[in-house]
């Protein structure tokens, strides 16, 4: 039984995603990369999509724009505005890709193609969804490179990826992405190739950029430090799952799923006892066709009772637009789950 | 694990004396441009860099990109030759040693990379990974280097089961504690972690470095601990040291160093570093300006001037020198020494 | 960039001496003396006038003289005269080479217009029944030799539609349409295994670029599939295709010397044929020089081309 998140705001949200399933084919037959996930983005509004390697976060991404590569959704829908992306024809998508919807990417060493000007790209965006000249394409990129806080922007025009550095070429892929005024940016780890001053520099941009663009901000991120800087509602995965989801503030004061609460505790912090071994989390995540039966964390989980084995635990709503997918929570009230310490 | 004897020191130098003493050390990077290859120029990765390891200790050594942290863990194993300066290994200067003489030294110092997977011949099983190194050194051989490479898998957490699998076939944790096996398998006493962490997931991450820290009690070991994350710097290091641009401009205790920074650029890194989301507060973090410029055309002066929001006159002309900064800290910057504190 | 192609520019001329002094050593240790070749059947031949007609083809001097006299001569355009003619060498290249360069630069088409789209195709439509039966032309097209090639479609089309090629030959000149029909086949025949080696070439290189992240992010901005393949794929994966054609420029010019001669085109190909034959030192020495010479002026554009189409090499 999918649960979408009811918004906080009155309006519709700009982005729901419903029962989403993403199947890959491998060798030995399809896999299942992404069970049943569901989450919307309300106009304005910036959510953060938390998760480590393989848990599916960085797939539900692409899959919003339909750019999965070898991938398909085999369930579920994709809602922009209350359209169907996954029904739609080339043309209709192409048109929002870009538009209405805009994706930067991980690593801008690699996003970007390495033999055209970084200008030609900002204005190969801009000519794809309007009818600019290339003389006002051109000075439209010129104002975009000034306003992601581009040095020289006039001369950078002509400059080629390689030429620039990993922060600089991220503001590129920013300038490209907001040129056309998308309603939604989803960044997939912009911040996670760059060094730490720099990161911090790029999110602040971002935030200006959203409020003077007034865009909705998809953040798909392994950082909870990010979340906690940028995000007003955050996504939790694990295993392909949604194990929880909420306003930022109150899931990473009070997690309410044990692995929340433990990716919280794994993480150095500036006041963390060096004397004390770190609260890791035994084991490693399983792959898509070895998933344990029951709740897919409990074979990691500090506090799993018996029936973690056996119940596949639901997405159950918590007060204060929250839910979490924990057994803890069936009958419906907030149960502690902060590890260690006796819970 | 094995005797005190068979773990000393080939350079026969006394138990307490420093394990690891830099001096100095540059390292300068040829570019060359026109048809004859001439230099026009240098990268200068390492500019000048002092600091010193004793057994058993970790030290952390932490920077950006272009900071010349991976060229120094480079240069300490003699993998590359320094330009000018002195490294001193187990009271013996290797600076210039010649390769025949590095190799009895090589036994006592190690290196774990950052991707475990990409520094494995995928062809090789994981006992042929482990027991390399034993073979290439003349330890031992065959069934008694796979005895020793079953027993190093166990120390690291894994099983003597996995000896005759390959690496893909693990996970990105398991695979950096089969490269953290490797190099213990020849009884180092100076493990060199060159970003070993950063390219694993937050639990795994948990996971290893509670792992080296046992290994570090258990053995004996001493660390070079290359990061450019502050927080897990600080958590696993006794000293830290912190570079930008090829020198040292900060040095002290992990815990002091980041509770109270004394250099403009450790400031801006220990503020950069995301709030604690455990606090659920959002604070904006303090945004230094600029980037780091080229390591092939450093600003004159203390490198760090353009960028710095405390910048006067003498910075852009006069390289600062290390100056105390408390009890056992010291820091390359003018402000720091005088009346007022950075 | 200019450094880039001036220090090409010099390795090549290196390259091209080396392969003359190599082949000026090596012609001289095939069996058969030029001498007796021509004076074999003329009465009253006797050690006097053998000498004699080694002494009037230079050939009594040691080799390391005769060397010498050679790339003194060369370095100021004198190839000398041929053995059997008389002629000056450099005349009878003159009147070879455009016939030559004309059949190159056809097969050179054939190679680069039918093996680009094919290699295309191949890598878009990725293990479809398209791309398999392409790989098997491709894979046809690699292993069979140009010459059996050419002697199979003279043959069949002989045999099939009682058409043969023209025997002799016109220069484009004197009339287009028969030049073109005759120079056709031997142009194919040629241009075969270079169309081949640039389908598979393009196909692999093409599905490596396709899978980068950047691809990724021209089809987030909205481009059509056309611009991301046309605009985007295809010029990143020209790279190691054009390394391709300029070594194939090297077998089609090896192939010339025995095609020229099954189609009877009066080139290069067939100058240098008749001339070993015959053992003619001067001759065949300043074809191999000339070949040398277009061979790295073909690789030294393709090196410039490289910094044309990727900002790195320009920059580097």
């Amino acid at each position: 039984m999918p649960a979408t998140v009811p918004t906080p705001r009155s309006a519709a949200p700009l982005l729901e995603v419903e029962d989403l399933h993403v199947e890959f084919d491998t060798p030995d037959g399809p896999v299942e990369a992404v069970t049943g996930v569901g989450l919307t983005v309300g106009a304005q509004e910036t959510v953060a999509v938390v998760g480590e390697s393989g848990s599916g976060k960085t797939v539900t991404a692409l899959a919003v724009l339909q750019l999965l590569d070898g991938g398909r959704i085999s369930r579920g829908r994709v809602l922009w505005d209350g359209t169907d992306l996954t029904g739609l024809d080339r043309r209709a998508l192409r048109r929002i890709r870009g538009n209405e919807i805009a994706m930067i990417f991980q690593d801008p060493m690699t996003s970007l193609d390495p033999l055209y000007s970084v200008g030609h790209q900002i204005v190969e965006a801009l000519r794809l969804h309007s009818r600019m000249s290339k003389r006002a394409a051109r000075e439209r990129a010129v104002e975009l490179l000034a306003r992601v806080g581009m040095p020289d922007p006039r001369r950078r025009l002509d400059s080629y990826p390689h030429q620039l550095s990993g922060g600089q070429r991220q503001r590129v892929m920013i300038a490209i992405a907001l040129a056309c005024s998308p309603r939604l940016l989803i960044a997939d780890e912009p911040t996670t190739a760059l060094d730490v001053t720099v990161e911090a520099q790029i999110l602040e941009l971002l935030r200006e950029l959203q409020a003077e663009y007034r865009t909705a901000m998809l953040l798909v991120t392994h950082d909870m430090g990010v979340v906690a800087e940028t995000a007003d509602r955050v996504i939790v995965f694990y295993a392909g799952q949604v194990v929880e989801h909420g306003p930022a503030a109150d899931v990473l004061r009070d997690p309410q799923h044990p692995y929340t609460a433990a990716l919280l505790e794994a993480v150095p912090g500036r006041e963390t006892d060096r004397a004390e071994p770190l609260a890791a989390i035994p084991g490693a995540v399983p792959p898509p066709r070895a998933m344990p039966p029951g709740c897919r964390f409990h074979t990691r989980c500090a506090m799993a009772w018996d029936e973690c084995a056996r119940d596949e635990p639901q997405l159950y709503p918590l007060s204060g637009a929250r839910a979490a997918r924990c057994l803890r929570h069936r009958s419906g009230t907030a149960v502690p789950v902060a590890t260690g310490k006796g819970a | 694990m094995s005797s005190p004897a068979a773990r000393a020191l080939p350079t026969g130098a006394p138990p307490d004396e420093d394990l690891l003493e830099v001096t100095d050390l540059v390292k300068h990077f040829p570019i060359t441009r026109g048809i004859l290859r001439r230099t026009i120029g240098h990268v200068r990765a390492v500019d000048g860099v002092s600091f010193r390891i004793a057994p058993g200790e970790t030290v952390g050594l932490v920077g950006e990109s272009g900071s010349g942290k991976s060229t120094v863990a480079r240069l300490v194993l003699r993998l590359l030759e320094p330009t000018s300066g002195s490294i001193r290994f187990a009271g013996r200067e290797i600076a210039h040693l010649p390769a025949k003489e590095l190799v009895p030294l090589r036994r006592r110092m190690s290196i774990v990379f950052q991707d475990p997977v990409s520094s494995f011949d995928p062809r090789m099983t994981v006992c042929s990974v482990i027991t390399e190194p034993l073979e290439a050194q003349g330890i031992s051989t065959g069934r008694e280097a796979r005895r020793r490479a079953g027993e190093l898998l166990e120390l690291v957490g894994l099983s003597a089961g996995d000896l005759d699998r390959y690496p893909h076939q693990f996970s990105g944790g398991q695979a950096q504690r089969i490269a953290i096996a490797r190099a213990l398998s020849t009884d180092p006493r100076l493990l060199v972690c060159d970003e070993a962490v950063s390219a694993l997931d937050v639990s795994v991450q948990a996971q290893v470095l509670n792992l080296l820290r046992r290994l570090q009690a258990e053995l004996d070991l001493a660390y070079l601990f290359i990061a450019h994350d502050l927080n897990v710097v600080r958590y696993v290091s006794d000293r830290v040291c912190v570079m930008y641009l090829g020198r040292i401009v900060e040095q002290g205790p992990a815990d002091q160093l980041l509770a109270d920074p004394r250099h403009p650029y450790t400031q801006s890194l220990a503020a950069a570093i995301a709030a604690d989301p455990r606090s659920g507060v959002r604070r904006r973090r303090g945004v230094v300006r600029g980037e780091t410029p080229s390591p092939s055309d450093p600003p004159p002066g203390c490198h760090f001037h353009p960028r710095c929001p405390y910048a006067f006159d003498r910075c852009t002309s006069v390289v600062p020198v290390p100056v105390a900064a408390g009890p056992g800290r010291t820091a390359s910057c003018h402000l720091v020494g005088e009346a007022r504190g950075a | 960039m200019l450094e880039y192609v001036v220090r090409r520019g010099l390795y090549g001329v290196l390259v091209v001496a080396l392969v003359t002094v190599f082949v000026f050593l090596t012609l001289r240790l095939i069996p058969g003396d030029v001498v007796r070749l021509q004076l074999a059947d003329a009465p009253g031949v006797g050690p006097e006038q053998i000498a004699q007609r080694a002494a009037q083809l230079g050939l009594d001097q040691p080799l390391l003289t005769q060397l010498g006299r050679f790339v003194a001569d060369a370095v100021t355009g004198d190839f000398g005269t041929s053995f059997q003619s008389g002629e000056p060498v450099t005349a009878l290249i003159a009147e070879r080479l455009p016939t030559t360069l004309q059949l190159g630069v056809m097969a050179l088409l054939v190679s680069v217009v039918l093996g680009v789209p094919l290699g295309l195709l191949s890598a878009v439509r990725q293990n479809s029944w398209l791309d398999q039966g392409l790989r098997a032309v491709s894979v046809a097209g690699l292993s069979i030799p140009n010459f059996w090639l050419g002697l199979l479609l003279v043959t069949y089309l002989a045999l099939w539609f009682s058409w043969s090629p023209p025997l002799v030959y016109r220069t484009p000149a004197e009339d287009l349409g028969s030049n073109l029909v005759h120079m056709a086949l031997p142009a194919i025949a040629l241009g075969v295994t270079g169309m081949a080696a640039i389908a598979r070439m393009l196909r692999s290189s093409m599905l490596e670029v396709l899978r980068s992240p950047f691809i990724r992010t021209v089809r987030a901005k909205g481009a059509p599939e056309r611009t991301v393949l046309l605009t985007h794929a295809v010029r990143n994966s020209l790279v190691p295709v054009f390394s391709l054609i300029g070594l194939q420029v090297g077998h089609i010019l090896g192939g010339t010397v025995i095609l020229e001669s099954i189609f009877a085109i009066p080139g290069m190909g067939m100058l240098i044929f008749e001339s070993v034959q015959l053992r003619d030192y001067p001759v065949v020495l300043g074809c191999v020089v000339v070949y040398g010479a277009v061979f790295i002026l073909v690789n030294l554009v393709v090196d410039v081309l490289y910094g044309v189409i990727d900002p790195r090499i320009r920059y580097a």
